[in-house]
This record gives C-alpha cells, sequence and structure tokens, in this order.
C-alpha cells in the first residue's frame, strides 16, 4: 500500500464522516463547518487525480467563496444559530429504503463495469494551459454558456434582492 | 478554428444573446421604460424566427460539435420564439394590471429561450445540460416574479428545491454515459451505441438521463412539481413553461433518445412507453377532481407529456415527427388557453376557479368561442390541431408495435374529454352571475388570435407544418 | 357535373363563414335565410346533377375518388405509412345519403326561416346548421377512416351547440355534457377500431382496406374486433342499447334541429357506417349477428318506453331510437341495401313528423305535454294532414314509405341465413307498439276533447315557409316508398339495383343463400299489415273511444307503467354504475390519496397555500418537498430497476 492508496481512503473516511455530520447535525454552524471539511476532501481527491487546476478551483470557489457565503449568512441571521432545522415531517423509512436500494444497485452497476483506465493518469503536468486553451477551442460555446448562465444567476439575484417600489 | 459556417448555423442563438444585452443595457440605463423592453423583446424573437426560418433547410454541426443545426432545431427554435412572442405579448397587460411590470421579465423569457435553443440543437451532452440549467434558472426566478406574493415565493421555491435535485440525477446520468462512452459527444455516443447499449452503466446513465428530462417534462412519477408550480407561478410564466418548457425538453429527449440512442423496440423504449401510460392515466383522471383551471391545465400537462413520450417510444422517424408535430399543437393551443385564464385572473389571484368561468359566453362570446378551440383542440377533435398530433404519436406508436400504449392513450383521451368539456359546459351551458370582465386589451387579442389560428392551420395543413422540419419529404 | 363534385361539400362550408364571419354584424334575417338555405339548396342541385350523370354511367364506373389535398403526409413513403388525403369518394351509396341530408337538409333550413323568426341567436343557429350539413358531408362522403372521423367528430360538435342553443329556456348543462360523453365513448370504439384496421390492413383508405378484405379469411376474431369496436362506435352515434340515453335529453334543442340531426341525418351516420364497412362486416358472421341483437332489442326497447311519454318531442325520439333499431336489424342480417332505404324513408316521415310537431308546438305556445293538447285538428289542418301522413307512413300502412322499407328489413330478418323468426318477432313487436304510440300522438294531440286553456293559448296554423317543407316531405312520405317496391309486389326495387354494386363484394363473402318463395312473403307482409292496423286500432280505442282504459291499464301495471315512465332507470343506473365511480376515483382515491394524503398527510384542500410569508419556507421543510423528493427517488428506482433487470 502506498502512500497514494492511503491517503485516498483516508480522504475518503473524511469525506464520508463530515458528510454525515452535515446530514445529521442538529447545529446549523457545526453542519456548515462539517460541510468545508466535505469540500476540502473533494479538493483533495482532484489534487490525487492529478487534477491540480480543478482541485485549486474547488478550494478558492467553494470553500473560499460559497462556503464563507453561507457561514456570512448564517452568522447574520443570528437568531437561526441555535434553531434545530430538522423539524417536519420527514417520510424517513421510504426515503431510507429507496435510496439504499438505489445505492446497492449503482453500486452494483460500479462495480460490474470494467473501467476504460487511463495510464497517463499518473504523470505530473500541468493542467491549466490545456483548460485554458479548450475553453477558447472545443469548449467555446459551453464556456461561453456558462457566463451566461452566471449573468442569469445575477440578474435573478438583483430581482429577488431588489426593494419592492412602493406603489 | 470557428469558421462562417459555426456562425451562420448559430445566428438565431445569436440574435437571442444580442437583443437580451440590449435589453440588460437599455435597463441599466434606465432609457426606457419596461414596454420599451417587451418592444425590444419581441422584435429580437421575430428577428430569431427570421434566422431560424433561413436555417431551415441548412444542416450541419457548429463549435466543435457542440450544437448541430438542422430543420427539426430551427423549426424549434421557431416555435420557441413563437412562444416567447405571445408570451410577451400576454406579458404587459397581465403584469401591468398588478403592477409588476419589470424588463427583467423579458431579459429572463429571453435567456430561457436561448437555453431551451440550445437545447434544442444541443450535439453534446455538455451543451445539453447548460442549456437545461439555463433555463430552468430563468423559469426558478420567472416563477416567483412577482416577489411579494406568497403563492409564488412557494412556487418558485419548490420549483427550485426539485429542479436542482433533478439536475443532479441528470449530470450524474450524464457522467455515467461518458464513463462508459468516453465522450459526450451524440456523434461519438451515437457510434458507440450498438457496442455498449446493454452495458449496465450506460443503462444508469441512460435511466438517470430519463429522470432529469421526465422532471422536466412533468411526466409521472417526476411530475409532482408541477400542479404546485403551475398553479402558484404567474399565470403568462404558467403557460410559458408549460410550452416552451415542455417543449424543449422533449426535443432534447427525442434527439437524445431517437437520434442519438436509437432505441425503438429496445427496453429503454418499453421504460418509457411505461412513463407514458403513467403520465396519461394519472394526469387525465386527476384532472378531473380539479377545479382551478390553472391546476387542471397542470394535471392535463402531465397528461399530454404521456403522449408525447408515447412518440419517443415508439422510436422511429415517425415517433420524432410526431413528437414535433403534437409539441405544435400542443404549445399553439395551451399557449392560447393560459393568455384566456392570465385576462380573467383577477389581481387578487381569484378568477382561476372553474365556477368563475361560468356563462363567459353571454358576455364575452368571442373569447369563450376561443377558449372553446382551445379546449376542443386539446381534447383532440378533428379538425384542430390536438388531434393531428394525437392521430400521429398513436399511429407511430402502433406501426413500432406499442399498439397498447395507442389503445391506453385513446381510452385516456376519451376520459379527458370529461374535463375540457366541463369548461365548455361551464362558458355556455350556464347563467352568468359573475362580474363583467373588460374585453382583453389589443396585445392579448393579437396573441389569441395568433394562437387560434395556428390550432386551426396546424389541423387542416399538418402537412405543411410537417415539412418544415421533415425536409426529406 | 361530376368534374365539380367535391363543391357539394365546398357550399356549405362557405356559407357557414359567412354567416359566422358577417352575420352577427348584418343581423338581416332575410339575408342569413336565404345564404343558410341557399348553398345547401345549390349542394342538392349539383348532388342531384352528380347523380343524374352517375347513372348515364355503366355500373361499374359509377365510384371513384378525388383526392383534394394531402392532410396528413408521411416521409417514408413506404406501404402502409399513414398518410391521409382529403379526398372524397362518390359512389352509389354515398350519393344517395348526400342528396338526403342535403335534400332534408335544404327543407329544414327553409323551415328555420320561419321557425326561428325573431330569435336573438338568428345568425348563429344558421352558421351551425351549414357548419352541420358541411360536416354530415365529409362523414358520408370521405374516402378514409380518418375523414370520416372528422365529420363524425363534426357532427357531434354541431349537436352539442345545437342542443345547448337555448340554454336559458330547458337546458341544463348536465344534459349537453351526457351526450358529449356517451358520444366520446362511441368515438373511443371508432379510434380503437381504426387502429385494429390500421394495425391489420396498414391503410385507412376505404378502397384498400375493402380490397384487403375481401381477401381475408372469414372468422377471425381481429375481424369480429374490428366490427364491435366500430359497432360500438355506431351505437354512440346512432343511439342503440346501450349508448341511447343521449338522444332523448337531445331534444331540449330547437326542433328543427332535432328534426334534421336527431332523426335525419346524423343518428344515421351509424347505419350508414355499418354499410360503408359492410365488408369488413361481412367477414365475421358474429359481429353481424351482434349488431342485429343490438337492434332488434333496441327498436322493441326503446318502442316500449315511447309507449308511455307525453312529452311529443320524447315519443317522436324513442321513436327515432326504436327506428334506427331497425336499421340495424336490417344490417345485421346482411340486408344491407334496405337499411339504407329505411334510412331514406325514414328521413322523409321523421323529419317530416318533426317538423309537425314543431308546428303544434310553435301554435300551442312552447307546449309540448300532449295531455294539454286534443283537438288541435280545426285550428292546424295543413299541419294536422302532414303529421298523419307522416305517421301513417311510420306505423307501415301501404302504400306509404315506411311500409316497403321496413316490411323488407322485417322480410330480411325472417328470411335470410342471418336472420331467424325470433328477430322477426322483435321486429313485428317493434311495429306494433311503433303503430299504437304513434297514433296515441295524434289522437291525443289532434282529436278529442281540446284539453288546453283557451285563455292562453289559441292555437294557430303555421306560417308558409314553415307548412310548405311539411307538404314536401308528406309528399315524399307518400312516394318514397316506391323507390323500393319488391319483385314480389311486381316493383323493380330500382334502391337495391342502384346499391347492388356497392354491397357485392360483402355479398360475395358472406355466400347467401337464394331467398324463400314470394308466397313466404305475402304472408309476412300481411301480417305485418295486420298488426300496423291492429296498433292503430287500439290506440283509436284507448285514447279516443274508452278513454278510462289507459288510466285503468296503468293503475292495473302500476308496477310496469312506472318502470317504462322512468325509462327502465336507465340515467339513474349509469350515474350510479358510471359516473360516480370515475369521480370517486378520480376525486378521493387518485387525486386525494395519491397525490395529497400519502405525499402530504397534513395539508387538506387544493394545494398548500401558505398563509403568511414565514410560513412558506416552513412548509417547503416541513415534508412537503421532501415527500415529493421520496416518490421521485422511487420513480427512479422503478426506471432503473426496469432498465436494468428486464
Amino acid at each position: 500500500m502506498d502512500l497514494y492508496t492511503i491517503s485516498f481512503y483516508m480522504f475518503a473516511v473524511l469525506l464520508l464522516g463530515s458528510a454525515i455530520v452535515v446530514v445529521f447535525s442538529r447545529n446549523i454552524v457545526r453542519a456548515a463547518f462539517a460541510l468545508m471539511i466535505t469540500l476540502l476532501s473533494i479538493a483533495a481527491f482532484y489534487v490525487l487525480m492529478m487534477a491540480d487546476f480543478v482541485g485549486i478551483v474547488q478550494l478558492l470557489l467553494y470553500v473560499g467563496g460559497i462556503l464563507v457565503l453561507i457561514l456570512f449568512g448564517v452568522m447574520l441571521t443570528n437568531r437561526q444559530i441555535s434553531v434545530d432545522i430538522r423539524e417536519g415531517a420527514i417520510q424517513t423509512i421510504p426515503a431510507v429504503i429507496v435510496t439504499s436500494t438505489i445505492g446497492g444497485i449503482l453500486a452494483g452497476a460500479i462495480w460490474s463495469t470494467a473501467w476504460p483506465m487511463r495510464e497517463a493518469a499518473r504523470s505530473v503536468a500541468a493542467t491549466a494551459p490545456v483548460i485554458g486553451e479548450m475553453f477558447l477551442t472545443t469548449y467555446l460555446l459551453p464556456f461561453e454558456v456558462a457566463s451566461v448562465l452566471l449573468l442569469v444567476a445575477l440578474v435573478g439575484a438583483a430581482l429577488i434582492a431588489r426593494r419592492e417600489r412602493k406603489s | 478554428m470557428l469558421t462562417y459556417t459555426d456562425f451562420l448555423l448559430a445566428m438565431p442563438l445569436f440574435s437571442l444573446t444580442v437583443t437580451v444585452l440590449l435589453i440588460i443595457a437599455t435597463e441599466a440605463a434606465r432609457v426606457g421604460r419596461a414596454r420599451f423592453s417587451q418592444f425590444l423583446a419581441i422584435t429580437g424573437l421575430l428577428v430569431t424566427s427570421l434566422l431560424a426560418g433561413l436555417n431551415l433547410r441548412e444542416s450541419g454541426v457548429a463549435f466543435q460539435g457542440m450544437i448541430a443545426t438542422d430543420a427539426a432545431s430551427s423549426y424549434l427554435t421557431i416555435l420557441l420564439s413563437l412562444a416567447g412572442i405571445v408570451t410577451a405579448l400576454v406579458a404587459r397587460p397581465y403584469f401591468e394590471h398588478r403592477d409588476a411590470h419589470r424588463g427583467e421579465f423579458y431579459i429572463l423569457l429571453l435567456f430561457a429561450i436561448i437555453g431551451m435553443v440550445l437545447m434544442a440543437s444541443a450535439n453534446d451532452l455538455i451543451t445539453l445540460f447548460l442549456g437545461i440549467e439555463l433555463m430552468s434558472f430563468c423559469l426558478y426566478v420567472l416563477a416567483g416574479f412577482e416577489r411579494t406574493k406568497d403563492k409564488q415565493n412557494e412556487s418558485a421555491l419548490k420549483y427550485f428545491l426539485l429542479g436542482a435535485f433533478a439536475s443532479a440525477f441528470l449530470l450524474y446520468g450524464i457522467a455515467l454515459i461518458y464513463g462508459s462512452v468516453g465522450s459526450t459527444n451524440l456523434d461519438a455516443i451515437a457510434r458507440a451505441y450498438a457496442g455498449i447499449s446493454n452495458q449496465p452503466l450506460f443503462l444508469l446513465g441512460t435511466a438517470m438521463l430519463i429522470v432529469g428530462l421526465g422532471f422536466k417534462v412533468a411526466a409521472v412519477p417526476f411530475h409532482m412539481w408541477a400542479p404546485d408550480v403551475y398553479e402558484g407561478a404567474p399565470t403568462v410564466v404558467t403557460g410559458f413553461m408549460a410550452t416552451a418548457g415542455k417543449s424543449a425538453a422533449f426535443a432534447a429527449l427525442a434527439i437524445v433518445m431517437i437520434r442519438t440512442f436509437d432505441i425503438g423496440g429496445s427496453t429503454t423504449a418499453d421504460v418509457l412507453a411505461l412513463l407514458a401510460a403513467a403520465s396519461m392515466v394519472l394526469g387525465n383522471v386527476v384532472a378531473i377532481a380539479q377545479t382551478n383551471l390553472k391546476r387542471m391545465l397542470a394535471y392535463s400537462s402531465v397528461a399530454h407529456a404521456g403522449y408525447l413520450l408515447a412518440g419517443v417510444a415508439a422510436g422511429t422517424a415517425e415517433g420524432f415527427a410526431g413528437v414535433f408535430l403534437y409539441l405544435t399543437a400542443y404549445t399553439v393551443t395551451t399557449l392560447g388557453a393560459f393568455a384566456v385564464i392570465g385576462w380573467h385572473e383577477r389581481t387578487n389571484d381569484e378568477g382561476t376557479s372553474l365556477d368563475d368561468y361560468v356563462g363567459l359566453s353571454q358576455h364575452q362570446p368571442v373569447i369563450a368561442a376561443v377558449m372553446a378551440l382551445y379546449m376542443f383542440s386539446l381534447t383532440g377533435i378533428p379538425p384542430f390541431a390536438g388531434f393531428i398530433g394525437k392521430y400521429y404519436v398513436f399511429m407511430a406508436a402502433v406501426r413500432a408495435d406499442l399498439t397498447w400504449l395507442a389503445i391506453v392513450g385513446v381510452l385516456t383521451s376519451a376520459v379527458s374529454a370529461f374535463y375540457y368539456l366541463r369548461v365548455i359546459v361551464m362558458m355556455y351551458f350556464r347563467e352568468r352571475d359573475g362580474e363583467h370582465i373588460p374585453l382583453p386589451r389589443i396585445p392579448v387579442m393579437i396573441a389569441l388570435g395568433i394562437t387560434a389560428a395556428l390550432v386551426i392551420v396546424v389541423g387542416v395543413l399538418p402537412s405543411t407544418v410537417l415539412q418544415l422540419f421533415m425536409p426529406a419529404m | 357535373m361530376i368534374p365539380y363534385a367535391p363543391l357539394i361539400v365546398l357550399f356549405p362550408l362557405v356559407g357557414f363563414l359567412l354567416i359566422a364571419l358577417a352575420g352577427w354584424k348584418y343581423r338581416s334575417e332575410r339575408l342569413i335565410g336565404i345564404v343558410g338555405s341557399g348553398v345547401v339548396g345549390l349542394s342538392f342541385a349539383l348532388a342531384v346533377g352528380v347523380l343524374l350523370e352517375m347513372a348515364a354511367l355503366p355500373s361499374d364506373a359509377r365510384s371513384w375518388s378525388v383526392d383534394l389535398f394531402p392532410w396528413i403526409d408521411t416521409f417514408t413513403g413506404t406501404a402502409g405509412s399513414f398518410g391521409i388525403s382529403v379526398g372524397y369518394q362518390f359512389d352509389q351509396l354515398s350519393i344517395l345519403m348526400t342528396l338526403i341530408v342535403t335534400g332534408v337538409g335544404f327543407l329544414i333550413h327553409v323551415y328555420s326561416i320561419g321557425y326561428m323568426h325573431g330569435d336573438e341567436g338568428y345568425w348563429r343557429f344558421f352558421a351551425y346548421l351549414n357548419l352541420f350539413i358541411f360536416m354530415m358531408l365529409n362523414l358520408v362522403l370521405a374516402n378514409n377512416f380518418l375523414l370520416m372521423f372528422l365529420g363524425w367528430e363534426g357532427v357531434g360538435l354541431c349537436s352539442y351547440l345545437l342542443i345547448g342553443f337555448w340554454y336559458q329556456k330547458t337546458f341544463t348543462g348536465d344534459a349537453g355534457k351526457k351526450a358529449f360523453i356517451v358520444n366520446r365513448i362511441g368515438d373511443f370504439g371508432f379510434l380503437l377500431g381504426m387502429l385494429l384496421i390500421f394495425k391489420t390492413f396498414g391503410t385507412l383508405e376505404f378502397s384498400a382496406v375493402m380490397s384487403g378484405a375481401s381477401v381475408m379469411t372469414a372468422g377471425t376474431s381481429v375481424a369480429f374486433w374490428i366490427g364491435m369496436l366500430l359497432f360500438i362506435g355506431a351505437t354512440g352515434k346512432s343511439a342503440q342499447i346501450p349508448l341511447f340515453v343521449w338522444l332523448p335529453d337531445a331534444m331540449a334543442g330547437p326542433t328543427p334541429v332535432s328534426a334534421l340531426i336527431h332523426a335525419a341525418t346524423m343518428v344515421t351516420a351509424g347505419v350508414y357506417m355499418v354499410a360503408r364497412c359492410a365488408p369488413l362486416y361481412a367477414l365475421s358472421p358474429d359481429a353481424l349477428l351482434v349488431v342485429a341483437v343490438i337492434g332488434g332489442v333496441t327498436a322493441v326497447f326503446a318502442a316500449t318506453i315511447g309507449l308511455v311519454q307525453n312529452d311529443i318531442k320524447k315519443v317522436l325520439a324513442y321513436s327515432t331510437v326504436s327506428q334506427l333499431g331497425y336499421m340495424f336489424l336490417a344490417m345485421g342480417v346482411a340486408a344491407f341495401s334496405a337499411g339504407i332505404f329505411h334510412v331514406m324513408t325514414h328521413a322523409f316521415f321523421k323529419a317530416l313528423l318533426f317538423l309537425g310537431s314543431g308546428a303544434v308546438i310553435h301554435g300551442m305556445h312552447e307546449e309540448q305535454d300532449i295531455q294539454k293538447m286534443g283537438g288541435l285538428k280545426k285550428y292546424m289542418p295543413v299541419t294536422w294532414a302532414t303529421f298523419l301522413i307522416g305517421a301513417i307512413a311510420i306505423a307501415g300502412i301501404p302504400p306509404f314509405a315506411g311500409f316497403f322499407s321496413k316490411d323488407e328489413i322485417l322480410w330480411y330478418a325472417f328470411s335470410s341465413d342471418l336472420g331467424s323468426p325470433a328477430l322477426w318477432l322483435l321486429g313485428a313487436l317493434g311495429a306494433l307498439m311503433t303503430a299504437f304510440y304513434m297514433f296515441r300522438l295524434v289522437y291525443l294531440t289532434f282529436y278529442g276533447k281540446e284539453r288546453f286553456d283557451h285563455h292562453h293559448v289559441h292555437p294557430h296554423e303555421a306560417p308558409k315557409t314553415m307548412t310548405i317543407p311539411l307538404m314536401v316531405l308528406a309528399f315524399l312520405s307518400i312516394v318514397g316508398g316506391f323507390l323500393g317496391v319488391p319483385p314480389a309486389l311486381g316493383g323493380g326495387h330500382i334502391i337495391e339495383h342502384w346499391l347492388a354494386p356497392v354491397f357485392a363484394p360483402a355479398q360475395r363473402t358472406l355466400m347467401l343463400s337464394a331467398h324463400a318463395s314470394h308466397t313466404a312473403e305475402y304472408i309476412l307482409m300481411a301480417v305485418s299489415v295486420l298488426i300496423a292496423v291492429g296498433g292503430i286500432y287500439l290506440a283509436r280505442r284507448w285514447y279516443l273511444e274508452h278513454l278510462d282504459v289507459p288510466d285503468s291499464m296503468a293503475a292495473k301495471f302500476a308496477g310496469l307503467y312506472r318502470l317504462l315512465w322512468n325509462k327502465y332507470y336507465v340515467d339513474e343506473a349509469y350515474d350510479a354504475a358510471v359516473v360516480k365511480p370515475i369521480q370517486r376515483l378520480s376525486d378521493a382515491f387518485l387525486w386525494k390519496v395519491f397525490d395529497m394524503k400519502i405525499i402530504d398527510g397534513a395539508v387538506n384542500g387544493s394545494g398548500w397555500l401558505a398563509q403568511t410569508a414565514a410560513q412558506w419556507l416552513r412548509k417547503v421543510q416541513n415534508g412537503v418537498a421532501q415527500s415529493y423528493a421520496v416518490i421521485f427517488v422511487g420513480g427512479i428506482l422503478v426506471v432503473v430497476s426496469a432498465l436494468l433487470f428486464f
């Protein structure tokens, strides 16, 4: 067992553990911090897959951006901090049955598939230039559409957040 | 890398984008009021449909295989633009009446149409996904456009939560298909299809795609959101998402399932047939119990998703054509019906109940007649558009050895007469005791005129429509 | 004329468009009446011209079909594709039906000019009538099932619009809805029949289907089911058991409508369809047997209800149901031309009777209860005379039209290889009751004491535009039968010879043996005349001479009387057995349980509508969205397992 495999399993345990905390924690702040660990672990996976650029972006955007935003939101609406967020009728038993069955089927399918392996995956090379080039060539259209998507998000957010005109 | 052809094939997308940027700019500079945005939007959509019309006889892939333009996608662009124009026409009276007329509406409307056009012309699962997301984001916001109304907020939030849930599955499906094919390009998947169509991983991916798109088209059992969201959203938005949203999602479904996967006769086709039958039965039967017209049409739209799925399940070129023909019929009819509902609705959200339509024919005979026309078309009575759509889809199903599905379809559409005709009975055969509602404003009248005319034209001359998107004839 | 034949269909459409688009603005009754009747008259004239030219052709060239434009294209172009043209087929059968539709239609249009005088919706009425004629012509002239279905639905639609024409007066939405829903059940049969035909023959063109049928082996279950499904459609449109319930309610419409749509033309569409599909029915004697039995039973069943009704139009409505039963009886014993012959004569005398009843109602200030009439003979002599002619014709007294057609049906019911004495008995029983209730109507209306209120009701004769059509129809009711004088009476039976080529393929498939002797025919003829005379005599005795008999009979057989008076409680049975359960299924089970309770036990009413701003967020959190998500994931499970494990 080399270092690579060890770190893989370590981050896997970390990821699953923290995700469980996110789901089951009754304290919203604790859940948010657990989410940070989850997102960090995912970044670690990207790095392990030699996708350095995606790993960095994950770190920057999700951990540095989105999560901080969530925490700000939680802190600013401070009365919510101690609120027990799990309430109401959640259909636990059917949910557990269907999700675990699907989980089983998925696991079976993934297990039984002969995955195409790429040997080159372990070579260390900077991915950012490749990605950058791809964004401006092959994936130009999706790249532009994604930016349009962000623009929509901006417009939508502005609309929702805007103060209502008094008539 | 990019050539002149790339731009030519993507012209409708560019014209839409330019229009929406113009609107954003004028809105930001506060040059005009919302009315000016409406004018810009309608003009832009007209130009777009013109450009798409020019592309009707072109075909080819653009942007490194990300999108493919052909007669079907260009035709759908025209249809979507039409839906946009009708929506923009009725939106101004509707929102001005409620003191909520804003330029943002047209921005989001056009962005949604961009997403839909991308879906209809996607040649790569990535484009498809981005198109769906672009459309959905706009629809989430539009569903809660009047921010001060709880009902709309609720509708928007529920749509968003479940929509995000569905998108996750869709994306997962795309990832699984990428995992088994090694590409997200539809041409590449089509080439690999014969070899991998029985692979568990690929089938899982297919299942997730069906789930994700099934949510967007509101097919049973992924339809739960539709009644709540359709009822809660502003009526013009409901009309738009029930028609254009469904059209785009079905175009994507047809492209993936029929063109790319060639599912005819496979288990996938059987699964789609199963969903189709479930949607027809549940949608039609539950619609009977509805007393709110918007909610009734929501369940009816679930049923129509079932009929459309029958065309997809046929998996043949005829099924493909049937889906597009049905979409045309369904879109023009339902848009018109929602335009009438939007006109009839009062500012306090009342006036959408079936009882409010009692005796409408007495004080607004023209509107009642037009509404009756839509109801007949939805029921599937010849020679109106709805009948042709059903005929084509059912016959395609019969030819694909799905006779049982066609029988279920015929049976359930007989059931559907019950609730569609109830509207007519209310309007025509009861005494009016409700308030007097003034005639719709000119834009709404134009919208009703366009849709009503198309309901008849599509019904009488379907071949002409068919030749637009099936040039091989 | 022949090249212009499709114009027959076009004229009424033009009339409809003119009146519908301009009529509401230029409310000139004169102009609307002239245009409305004129276009139908033009169609009729053209149809006569086409008939004359057709008759001049050799009999094997009398059938041709014209494709106007492709309605639905399929791009595959391979054999068995479902492309369909808008095209019309002209042959001996369709031109005969066209003449009936346009001829009787024209007279009824003229009658309506007087009848609808002063009505607020005058233009609307004529627009609907023209549209109806257009749709009916599509139905009878179509050269494929789909266009026929267009006409089939179209006439239903017009009927629906016209039934509800006077919603303010007598009509409740439920009756109109019943008409439409019952018809939809029938249409469902028709559509499924079409699907099965398409599945079997790969096309919906009549000529191709019929030639395909002529080379098929007889007696297969496919042929039986095609026949049955189409017949379900026919029972809906032609008001046969079990779908007859709508027709009596449809009498709420204006009387010309009852005459045109609910007696002379639309309701015979089912008979026409069976005749048109004769080669298909010939493949399945079992299906024909069902048709014959349903027809025969309906003929008797409806007649029994007609015995006790007091509404003049209701009696005629049940009489129509009963007469349609005869037509199906004829179809069922493969006497196709006899059935069509009866369609024709029935159109004459039933239109006459309805229009006559309209004149009575008109003259009696909208009174329809025959118990409140009596002695009208002296007030409206023309109406009386023509009505009497109609009654004699339907009762089957020679040489009036009804005698020849009805007698021919009874003869075939007895003598055909597919017939039997039992079927004949049904027909004879029906004939007895028909003669009885028709003359009960005549005596109660036109004879005896004047039972109406003289202070308020002043009976008067109808205007000329109404009486002239009555006289024309009366004339036709007298002479119409001579077109079908059987060989046994020394006649040439023009109708049968005319239609023979159309039904030849079906007859070839059935291979029926030659008829029995003339002697038997004479005996049966004499019996049926005796029956008719007996019925009339009985009616005269009870309703003119011994007026106490009906009451004492009603008292004696109170249970039976109540059963008949309440129309065998069929409406109530339908309501309890069909309508209520569907509503309950939808309302209680599928919607409330499936869509609300399972998913969202906490909420009642239509959806969960939040009341305050704080609540909507809470609502989203507490279960509904999660429940939707659980169903959603359940759906995924179904899709995934179906894909992977089947």
